[in-house]
């Protein structure tokens, strides 16, 4: 009983930890109707260092959330738009001649920030998405000689537009497995909708918002998130989901063999790992269920399991790949 | 006058000459008709068609009358092999065409090759009596030709289209008894399927899952006083409720977490629902939250369980 009573403690020092990310919520829900998931998404992505892949239609608000989540945080945010003449040293920064004293400066790009809006990552030629890419990876960029730490927490939420390919850069397969999640932006419901219209079809300039995290509120919430317990059970069951996309015979689905190109590489079950754990985290629980991972597992597997020649031909995608091993795979 | 009427005479006897030198040889076809084909009597040969491509197959008919008594054998088949005919296939009837008179008929199928104007070749038709002994032997020629034309030759001005391979022919009669009989076997492996899996489908029915769950609850319950740890009694206890429910209810458990069972649950407006869900919550905190109940706790947990089941049971009777 002894683990259980520690457990106890944790979910009460994790109740009173996560109270900062209420208050952001509250803070969020005064500007954005609707799109609860994301929003969600957006805070497990932040709470364990990961970067988020978002995917939608123009017009669903894709930039406000962020913009709006960045302030309700005090975080500092910055907006880079992607555009095909871009180069690197427009996102990282360069050195600048000083004539003055005839040296060379570094001069930092909008890469400085917390939260990182790279809005249409997929318009920007392969040499600056490394760029970016290589900063979420390393928390650090290099200006010449100088090698400068990012600021903490630093955050990427890159946006792709999924129904316009012409003039774009695809981003490989190795690069998107760098983001955590791959999060779906889906059209408000009826109800949503009338909302939004009713409230974002005014004059009137919307009240701003208030930052209501501290900055050690992130820090100490990583902490406790690091001490969540995950049982053995469900450790097996994510791998299991991880080896069912590359190997679906296995697990009594032979027919999804031929309809899936590759399967998940092993950064997905640490993804899967942390994202179920800063899930139970939001719902106060001091250790991960299966319901975690079922949770987030659609956000996290999606842009990881790539769906083959005869999974296209019948219109399969990669959520319809990932509804099949989930319900295969037995929950222990 | 003499003069004339011996004129007269004489011309008369000269019409009658060249009267009867008409008559003379139609009498002879119809009594002999073989004398119109050759030389040898009794004999006819036709030929269809008479023009032919090269390669194309023709037929040929050689009819013999004999007597009753009398074989006939047509012999100088192999013949036929040689240029520019290949026998490929050949048949053989009979036929009484007046009393005491028979007629052979030999079909045969030959391929032609060559080019030009091609003659019939040799036959050698043997007459013998019912001892097998030779009472006349003749060599045949036809007077028949075919005329073989070349599938190029100079005056084309383009291809000429290729033929289709014959397909053979099978008869309809022979292929509907095979149809039936495949047909008839296939639909006694439907019906037999059937009747199997109708006979599996109500013995599982049969199966109160009520009744298997608090059987494996009691055996779990004595297992537990031999002094099974109370973790894998909770285990146990989960498994067995997810099956019970996934059974009893038809909802799927047993791949679902918790909150979807709760929310199947919810939709099908089960009674004693909280009790399920806090049993479930209960195995969850064991299995995933490392609690560490006593034997005591896990005690109470299976009589709950077997209270859950038996109260789901009774509902579903009631229902009934």
């Amino acid at each position: 009983m002894e683990h259980a009573v520690e457990l106890e403690e944790l979910g009460m020092r994790i109740t009173e930890a996560s109270r900062f990310i209420e208050k952001a919520q509250e803070q969020l829900s005064r500007r954005i109707i609707g799109q609860h998931d994301v929003i969600k998404r957006i805070f497990i992505a932040m709470l364990v260092n990961g970067h988020i892949l978002l995917e939608g239609v123009p017009g669903l608000a894709k930039t406000l959330i962020i913009r709006t989540f960045a302030a309700a945080m005090n975080l500092k945010f910055q907006r880079i738009q992607f555009t095909p003449d871009m180069l690197p040293a427009d996102l990282i920064g360069t050195m600048i001649y000083n004539p003055k004293d005839m040296e060379f400066y570094p001069r930092k790009g909008p890469v400085f920030a917390n939260v990182i809006l790279a809005d249409e990552i997929n318009r920007s030629p392969a040499k600056v998405q490394s760029a970016l890419l290589e900063a979420m990876q390393e928390h650090q960029v290099t200006i010449g000689t100088q090698t400068f730490p990012l600021q903490e927490p630093f955050m990427v939420l890159a946006t792709q537009n999924p129904i316009e390919h012409e003039g774009t850069y695809v981003l490989p397969e190795a690069q998107v497995d760098r983001f955590m999640m791959k999060v779906i932006v889906d059209y408000p419901s009826y109800d949503e909708e009338l909302e939004i219209m009713l409230q974002s079809a005014t004059n009137a300039i919307a009240s701003p918002i208030i930052p209501v995290v501290q900055p050690d509120d992130i820090a100490r919430a990583r902490a406790l998130i690091d001490l969540i317990y995950v049982d053995p059970r469900v450790q097996r069951y994510i791998v299991d989901l991880v080896v069912a996309s590359r190997k679906p015979s296995q697990y009594g689905i032979a027919s999804l063999e031929a309809m899936i190109e590759y399967g998940a590489s092993p950064r997905a079950s640490i993804f899967l790992l942390l994202a179920s754990k800063a899930h139970a985290f939001l719902q106060n629980r001091a250790y991960i269920t299966p319901e975690d991972v079922k949770a987030i597992a659609y956000d996290t597997l999606r842009h990881r399991i790539r769906p083959g020649y005869e999974a296209e031909a019948d219109n399969i995608s990669s959520d319809d790949i990932i509804r099949q091993i989930l319900q295969h795979v037995p929950v222990p | 006058m003499n003069g004339r009427s011996e004129g007269y005479a004489f011309g008369s006897i000269k019409w009658l000459f060249l009267l009867l030198l008409a008559v003379f040889p139609m009498c002879m076809v119809f009594a002999f008709p073989a004398v119109a084909g050759g030389a040898v009597t009794g004999i006819t040969v036709k030929v269809t068609p008479d023009s032919v491509f090269v390669g194309d197959r023709i037929h040929c008919t050689i009819d013999v009358r004999h007597t009753s008594n009398e074989i006939v054998a047509l012999e100088g088949i192999d013949s036929l092999s040689v240029q520019p005919f290949e026998l490929i296939n050949h048949k053989q009837s009979s036929a009484i065409v007046s009393p005491g008179t028979r007629k052979e008929s030999f079909d045969y199928e030959l391929a032609v090759f060559g080019r030009g104007r091609q003659s019939i070749p040799l036959v050698t038709v043997a007459l013998r009596d019912s001892a097998g002994t030779d009472i006349k032997r003749e060599s045949y020629r036809s007077s028949s030709t075919v005329f073989v034309k070349a599938l190029t030759d100079s005056t084309m001005r383009e291809l000429r289209p290729i033929k289709p391979p014959l397909s053979p022919s099978i008869p309809l009669l022979l292929i509907l008894p095979v149809i039936l009989g495949v047909f008839g076997v296939a639909g006694l492996v439907l019906l037999l399927l059937f009747l199997l899996k109708r006979t599996v489908h109500t013995s599982a029915e049969k199966v109160d899952p009520g009744q298997v769950a608090q059987r494996k609850l009691r055996k779990l319950g004595s297992r537990l006083s031999a002094g099974m740890p109370p973790p894998e009694c909770y285990e146990e206890l989960s498994n067995i409720m997810r099956t019970f429910l996934e059974k009893h209810y038809r909802i799927s458990a047993l791949e679902a977490v918790t909150q979807e069972i709760e929310r199947d649950l919810k939709k099908l407006g089960v009674s004693g629902f909280e009790s399920i869900m806090n049993l479930l919550a209960q195995a969850d905190l064991v299995k995933f939250a490392d609690s560490r109940p006593n034997a005591e706790e896990s005690r109470q947990s299976l009589r709950k369980a077997e209270e859950v089941i038996r109260s789901a049971r009774t509902a579903r009777s009631s229902e009934e």
